[in-house]
């Protein structure tokens, strides 16, 4: 006989499982200060490129006249310019990863336990 | 009212009933349509014009991930780029790095936006984006939006100054690489359009997310001003030749769509909403309930009922049948359509007259009826 609340509840959950909770579940396996330091360990790679391709930019953009200057300007001071400027960069781009890290890790965990919650009534209804 | 909202429920059920052959065939269209007007923008190579190749690439995308229409996109453009000029492609690549490394990179899930971004600014339509996905989305996908605008504004850029960049010779590299750095850094219209439309994402979200009555049609009205008038100080600013017409025209076109986006999405029926307040141990609640608006697409299901009462067969009926003459029996069918609505849902004049109209006629039934429950 056809449980109708337990068809109703099983097809939410697979719902789920195939859509949102796909994501969820592989955000789920991981301590949240886990999944944080990851997500900023690759933040800091990938912003570390990004600066390198824009002072490439930067450097080809005006080439002529920076060759024309290298030996003219304070290569000190402009090489503490660009590793002042990496930093801030880097650490701004981290900033913003850790706040979205953090506020998707809480959204996937809250899905989480609604899903581990009717995981659980479904149990009960199978006991019943 | 009810007519349209059968019909959303049937699109509904004609949706799930068929998703795993329509959502390919809609990326397939996506694809194609994002690889013609990649191809139709720019076009310098000639090998990449093929409608086979294309054809073969979209389909492919259907089957592959959303971000892959997006990978082919720009692996089509730089193909391109790199036919025209090899210092463009390069510095197109590294735009397209960068933008994938910090940007793309967090909002990789709206991948469809930043398509359908630059499709709908190639169309000359790009005030539907905005209004859109505020109501769809979340503000994170402003990020996907102002990719997908700068893609659109730096192709572009390159395309009108083509002849110019194609004239130039191997010692001008750093001159084009400038060009189309300048299109990205220094195109004040693209920043100010970036501009506009983030803050009408952010705008539209937060309003849609109130709970205040008609939170949906405030939301995309005041996203709407709100971007035309970020639009125009933006012009008056920075001088960036916006067209008030076309802004005001692309605006109304925008609420339209904001408005089929919000039937399909967000139908409620703010007459019926209540208020509820209760308690437990631990908390006062204050409930607001919004009935959603919906009505079951009608099914009919017909059913005949044969009359048990045969007429006295004669003599001459049997004489009839022995010479293979079919006789004519007739029969009674009753046709039951079911209009009912479910608890809380809204009722039409119809629905709440009964629930279910039964038809009855009495007809010359063929026997052609096979598929007819038989009572």
């Amino acid at each position: 006989m056809l449980n109708e609340e337990r068809v109703i509840l099983m097809t939410k959950m697979a719902s789920y499982e195939e859509g949102e909770g796909k994501k969820s579940m592989s955000l789920g396996r991981y301590f949240r200060g886990d999944y944080i330091s990851l997500q900023l360990l690759r933040a800091f790679f990938s912003s570390t490129i990004a600066y390198l391709l824009g002072l490439g930019l930067y450097v080809l953009y005006d080439f002529e006249n920076f060759i024309a200057d290298i030996y003219k300007m304070d290569l000190f001071v402009f090489a503490k310019n660009i590793i002042i400027w990496y930093a801030v960069f880097v650490v701004g781009y981290c900033v913003v990863t850790y706040a979205i890290c953090a506020y998707r890790y809480a959204r996937a965990r809250k899905s989480l336990k609604l899903y581990y919650h009717n995981l659980k009534k479904l149990d009960s209804l199978y006991r019943q | 009212m009810s007519n349209l909202l059968e019909i959303r429920e049937k699109l509904k059920l004609l949706y799930s009933r068929n998703e795993f052959i329509l959502l390919p065939v809609l990326k397939f269209m996506l694809a194609y349509l994002a690889i013609c007007m990649v191809n139709g923008e720019l076009g310098y190579m000639g090998k990449l014009d093929n409608l086979g190749l294309v054809l073969i690439v979209s389909l492919l995308c259907s089957f592959l991930p959303n971000g892959c229409i997006i990978l082919f996109g720009a692996v089509f453009s730089l193909m391109h780029l790199y036919e025209l000029s090899l210092e463009v492609a390069v510095a197109a690549l590294a735009i397209y790095l960068i933008m994938f490394l910090l940007f793309f990179r967090l909002g990789s899930r709206d991948s469809v936006i930043l398509i359908f971004t630059v499709l709908l600014l190639a169309l000359k339509i790009p005030y539907v984006i905005p209004v859109a996905v505020g109501l769809l989305a979340t503000p994170l996908a402003a990020v996907s939006v102002a990719c997908g605008t700068v893609v659109y504004y730096m192709l572009t850029n390159i395309s009108d100054n083509a002849t110019i960049i194609s004239s130039m010779g191997s010692d001008e590299a750093t001159a084009k690489l400038r060009l189309v750095i300048d299109s990205v850094l220094g195109n004040r219209a693209m920043l100010v359009m970036i501009a506009a439309f983030a803050i009408t994402i952010v705008v539209v979200y937060l309003i849609r997310r109130m709970s205040i009555d008609y939170s949906w049609s405030i939301a995309m009205v005041a996203g709407v001003i709100i971007d035309l008038v970020v639009l125009l100080v933006g012009d008056l600013v920075y001088d960036t030749q916006l067209s008030l017409g076309m802004a005001v025209l692309g605006s109304i076109l925008a609420l339209l769509i904001a408005k089929v986006l919000e039937f399909f999405r967000f139908c409620v029926d703010y007459s019926r909403t209540e208020k509820v307040q209760y308690e437990d141990d631990e908390y006062y609640y204050y409930v607001k309930a919004v009935p959603k608006m919906s009505m079951p697409a009608a099914s009919k299901t017909v059913k005949r009922i044969n009359t048990q009462r045969r007429p006295v067969r004669s003599v001459e009926e049997d004489e009839d049948e022995d010479m293979n003459i079919a006789p004519r029996r007739v029969n009674r069918s009753v046709v039951t359509e079911r209009t009912g609505t479910r608890d809380g849902h809204a009722r039409s004049s119809q629905a709440r007259a009964g629930g279910r109209s039964v038809t009855i006629s009495g007809e010359t039934e063929s026997e052609t009826a096979g598929d007819y429950e038989e009572i």
